[in-house]
């Protein structure tokens, strides 16, 4: 794979001290947008990664639901919840084109573009879309609540609305455009998975409190 | 699903006229009614995987987790419509699925990342930056192992504390330690003079 190009602005290691420290201050006053940019970028490759790792690791079985549940998607709803709509969607992005490209990164070790046409394709478009929802109802309303039962309860509802809601907008449609069964049938379907998505909503909304409250500024 | 060593002669051919053909046929497959068609397109598809000579451990994974779909698929279509609809579906379907799976098992994923690159690259004009893209998928499979090492790491940890399976408490840490993990690699490319600006071709 073509390695991105490392072009280095100051060639000289051995300089006096006192130059480099002007060098630095120079830096971080001109070049304040591009290293955004690159934490942006690193953002997203780490919660890209994160959401893939959570894909590679066995799913787990709580007595009460009946359908075993892989914490892929907590890793898609993490995403949105603590880097926003724009980044967050980029990093369930990166794992969906990493997917496609062939590597086993979805639960289960699958990968490949035959997972894509497959009856199953539209759930991983869902998760760009969850994310995006996710990321944007909690930039722009739940962190800006002050109440912390009030905060719960609308982070709650976000992640419900983007990690339910916009991952099975993609998902039941598509399962029922691609097999040929009516939409009843197909959302019935996914229905086996709703008390697992529930469980992860709910772990969703108390970690990226908790981290929001600690890590301030995260999303800006 | 990563062509290891395919030495077929399907993968010589260029992955953008593989993955073209893939999208002309996939739209084609849905246009044709005739059950009949379908299982000559099912079969030859059958005999285009064979010819590619994946070895079976890494087809019977997809092939198991497929066949179980569509088994759920057929029954369902089957008394809801007529079971010669659900012939056509599962049939239509399962030729997609080893069509498709015969293009990703004889490309190297350094091929196809190349071709995503080059899809992406018109988005420069758009204010896009294609260069940062290429960065954060080589970064992400970089940081794919370190962070299930994470994971592992906090839950045995937290397993000493009798917690491993409190979510919160194995979940909170991962995520921690996770952006600990960016701030320092963002710091350390930043210290190395990555200049993350949109090159100028």
């Amino acid at each position: 794979m073509p390695a991105a190009t490392i072009r280095h602005r100051h060639g000289a290691s051995f300089t006096p001290i006192t130059p480099l420290l002007l060098l630095s201050l120079g830096k971080s006053m001109t070049s304040s947008t591009s290293t955004s940019q690159t934490k942006n970028t690193v953002y997203i490759a780490v919660f890209a990664a994160m959401i893939a790792a959570m894909g590679l690791l066995p799913p787990i079985t709580l007595g009460i639901i009946p359908v075993p549940i892989t914490l892929q998607t907590l890793g898609v709803m993490l995403a949105g919840a603590l880097l926003g709509p724009w980044r967050g969607a980029m990093a369930s992005l990166v794992v969906v084109v990493l997917a496609l490209a062939g590597l086993p990164l979805l639960a289960g070790g699958r990968g490949g573009f035959g997972v894509f046409l497959g009856p199953t394709g539209g759930y991983l478009l869902g998760w760009i879309l969850g994310s995006l929802i996710i990321g944007a109802l909690f930039k722009y309303w739940v962190l800006r609540i002050t109440g912390k039962t009030a905060q719960f309860f609308a982070g709650l509802l976000s992640v419900i609305a983007g990690g339910i809601g916009g991952i099975y907008l993609c998902g039941v449609p598509w399962t029922a455009m691609v097999t040929g069964l009516d939409l009843g049938t197909s959302l019935l379907g996914s229905a086996a998975f709703l008390p697992g998505d529930l469980f992860k909503a709910v772990v969703t909304t108390l970690v990226a409190l908790t981290v929001h409250r600690s890590y301030r500024g995260l999303m800006k | 699903m990563i062509a290891a060593h395919n030495t077929s002669y399907l993968s010589r051919i260029k992955p953008g006229w593989k993955f073209g053909s893939l999208l002309v046929l996939s739209i084609a497959l849905y246009m044709i009614t005739s059950w009949q068609v379908l299982l000559v397109a099912f079969v030859l598809s059958v005999f285009l995987l064979a010819s590619a000579r994946v070895p079976m451990k890494f087809l019977r994974g997809p092939l198991i987790s497929i066949t179980i779909i569509l088994g759920v698929v057929f029954i369902l279509l089957g008394i809801q419509t007529d079971w010669l609809n659900a012939l056509r579906s599962v049939l239509r379907l399962l030729t997609m699925c080893l069509l498709a799976y015969s293009v990703s098992l004889t490309t190297r994923f350094s091929e196809m990342l190349e071709l995503f690159q080059q899809v992406a690259s018109p988005l420069r004009y758009v204010g896009g930056n294609p260069d940062q893209i290429a960065l954060a998928l080589s970064m992400t499979i970089r940081f794919i192992p370190e962070l299930k090492k994470v994971y592992i790491e906090v839950r045995e940890a937290q397993h000493a504390r009798g917690l491993a399976n409190n979510p919160l408490a194995v979940t909170v840490p991962l995520v921690v330690r996770s952006l600990k993990i960016a701030d320092e690699t963002a710091e350390a490319l930043d210290a190395r003079g990555y200049d993350s600006a949109p090159t100028r071709r």
